[in-house]
C-alpha cells in the first residue's frame, strides 16, 4: 500500500513541533549522505573500471555548483553527527527526557559552531582555486 | 492585562478568528477539502467551544467527537495548527490572536470516518495487544484483601497511570503514520504501567510482545508523543525505559 507512504511524506512536512523538525532534518540529511555515498563509491570504483569516466566526474566536482554542494554535504554530515549524538544519548538515558527541548536547541547551536569555520575554510579554498584556475 | 489574568478574563475582549477545518463526507466526497468559518470567541474559550459555535449555529453537518469537554474522556484529540491536542484543553488565546486562522484536522494514521472523527479501532487493537490488565496468579493475601505495595513501588509507574487513551501520542508519531502495525506510544505507555508494577507477574510476556518487529524498536525518539500528550505523560521516557528493560534484561 502506497497510502501510508504518501501520508508520511506529506504530513512529515506539515506536522509541527521542535522534536519533529529535528527528526525530519535527521532523516533528510541521513538519506542525502547515503545517496552521496552511493555515487561516491561508484565514482571511486570507476578509477579502476573506467578511468575516463572517473576523470570526468572529478572534473564535474571542480565546478562552483558542486563546490556549493560539497558545503551542503559537510553541513549535512555535521548536523547528522551532532544530532545523532543527541538522539543516542536521549535514547540511552530516558531520565534525561526533560532536557529534550534544550537538547534540540544545543544540537542546532553546536552544528552552527562547527559549521561556521568549515564553511569559511571550504569557501576560501574553492574561491582561491577558481581565482587561480578560472571557471570552466 | 497579562499581569492580571483574572481581571483579564473578566474584561476579556471578544475576538474574531477563522477556523479552517478539514472536512470529509464519505457519502459525497472522494477527497477531504478545507472549509473556513469565522467565529466570534472569548480569548479564554477553548477550540472545542469554537467548534460548538460552528456546529450549533453555523453548519450542523460538521462532525466531531467529544464527550466530557474537560480533558478527561479522551474523545476529542485532533490536530490543531499542525500538532495534536485535545480541543477541550487548548485555549484560543494560547494559539491565536484576533483575526488569525486556526487549522483543525483529524488525527493522522487512522481512517477518517467523517470530518474530525476517525476510526479508533486499530488504536484500541494495539492497546489490547499489550495485556493492559494486572496479572497475578498468586493466591490472594490471607485477609482476602488487596495486594500491598510500598508508596515507592506505587510511585514507580505513577506517570503512566494517567493515560486517557486519546491517541494524541500514537497519531503524532511518524513511525505510526508509515506503518499502522506499529503498536505505538499509547500502547507502550499502557504496557509500562503494568511492567513496572511490583504486583504484576506478566512483565516478561509484555516485553516479548514489545520486542517484536512492530514493538518499541520502531520508536525513533522523535518526541512528538511527549509534546502531544494532554496529560503531560513522559511518553518518550516511558518508551525509553521499556527499551532499557529489553536491552539490559533488568526491570527496575
Ligand atoms: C567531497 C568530499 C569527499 C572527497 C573529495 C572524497 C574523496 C575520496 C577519495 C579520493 C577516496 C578514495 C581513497 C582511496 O581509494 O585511496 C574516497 C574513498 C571513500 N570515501 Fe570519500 N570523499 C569525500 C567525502 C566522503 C564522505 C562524505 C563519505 C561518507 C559518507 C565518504 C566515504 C568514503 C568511503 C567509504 C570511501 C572508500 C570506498 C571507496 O574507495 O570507494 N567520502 N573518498
Ligand atoms: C558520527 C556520525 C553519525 C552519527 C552519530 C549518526 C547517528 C545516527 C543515529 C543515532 C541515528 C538513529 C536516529 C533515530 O533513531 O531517529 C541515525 C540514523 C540514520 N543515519 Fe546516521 N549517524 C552518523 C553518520 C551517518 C552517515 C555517514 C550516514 C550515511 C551514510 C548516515 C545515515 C543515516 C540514515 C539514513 C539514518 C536513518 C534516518 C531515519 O531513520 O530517520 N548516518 N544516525
Ligand atoms: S499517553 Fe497521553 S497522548 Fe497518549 S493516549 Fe495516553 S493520554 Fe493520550
Ligand atoms: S471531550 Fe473529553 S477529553 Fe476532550
Amino acid at each position: 500500500m502506497l497510502t501510508p507512504l504518501i501520508t508520511t511524506a506529506r504530513e512529515s512536512l506539515r506536522y509541527r513541533g521542535s522534536g519533529h523538525v529535528l527528526w525530519l532534518l535527521h532523516r533528510v540529511t541521513g538519506l542525502g549522505v547515503v545517496i552521496f555515498l552511493g555515487t561516491h563509491i561508484f565514482g571511486m570504483s570507476m578509477a579502476t573500471f573506467n578511468p575516463p569516466l572517473h576523470e570526468a566526474m572529478l572534473a564535474v566536482y571542480k565546478t562552483p555548483l558542486f563546490s556549493l554542494g560539497e558545503i551542503v554535504l559537510a553541513a549535512c554530515l555535521i548536523f547528522h553527527a551532532v544530532n545523532g549524538t543527541r538522539i543516542a544519548i536521549l535514547e540511552l538515558r530516558p531520565a534525561l527526557w526533560d532536557k529534550q527541548e534544550v537538547a534540540t536547541r544545543w544540537s542546532v547551536i553546536i552544528t552552527l559552531i562547527l559549521l561556521a569555520p568549515t564553511i569559511a575554510i571550504m569557501a576560501f579554498k574553492s574561491i582561491s582555486y577558481y581565482a587561480t584556475h578560472g571557471l570552466r | 492585562m497579562r499581569a492580571f489574568p483574572i481581571l483579564g478574563a473578566a474584561f476579556s475582549i471578544p475576538m474574531k478568528i477563522n477556523l479552517k477545518i478539514k472536512r470529509f463526507n464519505p457519502e459525497t466526497d472522494k477527497k477531504p477539502h478545507w472549509e473556513t468559518y469565522t467565529v466570534e470567541v472569548e480569548p479564554t474559550d477553548r477550540v472545542l467551544d469554537a467548534l460548538h459555535e460552528i456546529k450549533w449555529n453555523q453548519d450542523g453537518t460538521l462532525a466531531l467527537r467529544r464527550s466530557c469537554a474537560h480533558g478527561v474522556c479522551g474523545s476529542d484529540a485532533m490536530r490543531i495548527n499542525g500538532r495534536n491536542m485535545l480541543a477541550c484543553k487548548v485555549l484560543i488565546q494560547n494559539i491565536a490572536k484576533d483575526g488569525d486562522t486556526v487549522t483543525v484536522e483529524p488525527i493522522l494514521g487512522l481512517p477518517v470516518i467523517k470530518d474530525l472523527i476517525v476510526d479508533m479501532e486499530p488504536f484500541f487493537a494495539h492497546y489490547r495487544a499489550v495485556m493492559p490488565y494486572l496479572v497475578n496468579n498468586d493466591p490472594l493475601p490471607e485477609n482476602g484483601r488487596e495486594r500491598l505495595q510500598s508508596p515507592a513501588d506505587r510511585e514507580r509507574y505513577d506517570d503512566t497511570t494517567k493515560c486517557i487513551l486519546c491517541a494524541a501520542c500514537t497519531t503524532s508519531c511518524p513511525s505510526f503514520w508509515a506503518r499502522g502495525e506499529y503498536v505505538g506510544p499509547a500502547a507502550i505507555v499502557q504496557a509500562h504501567r503494568f511492567i513496572f508494577d511490583s504486583r504484576d507477574q506478566a512483565a516478561q510476556q509484555r516485553l516479548e510482545i514489545l520486542s517484536a518487529q512492530d514493538g518499541v524498536w520502531r520508536c525513533r525518539t522523535v518526541f512528538n508523543c511527549t509534546e502531544a500528550c494532554p496529560r503531560g505523560i513522559q511518553v518518550t521516557k516511558a518508551i525509553g525505559e521499556v527499551k532499557e528493560a529489553l536491552r539490559t534484561g533488568i526491570i527496575q
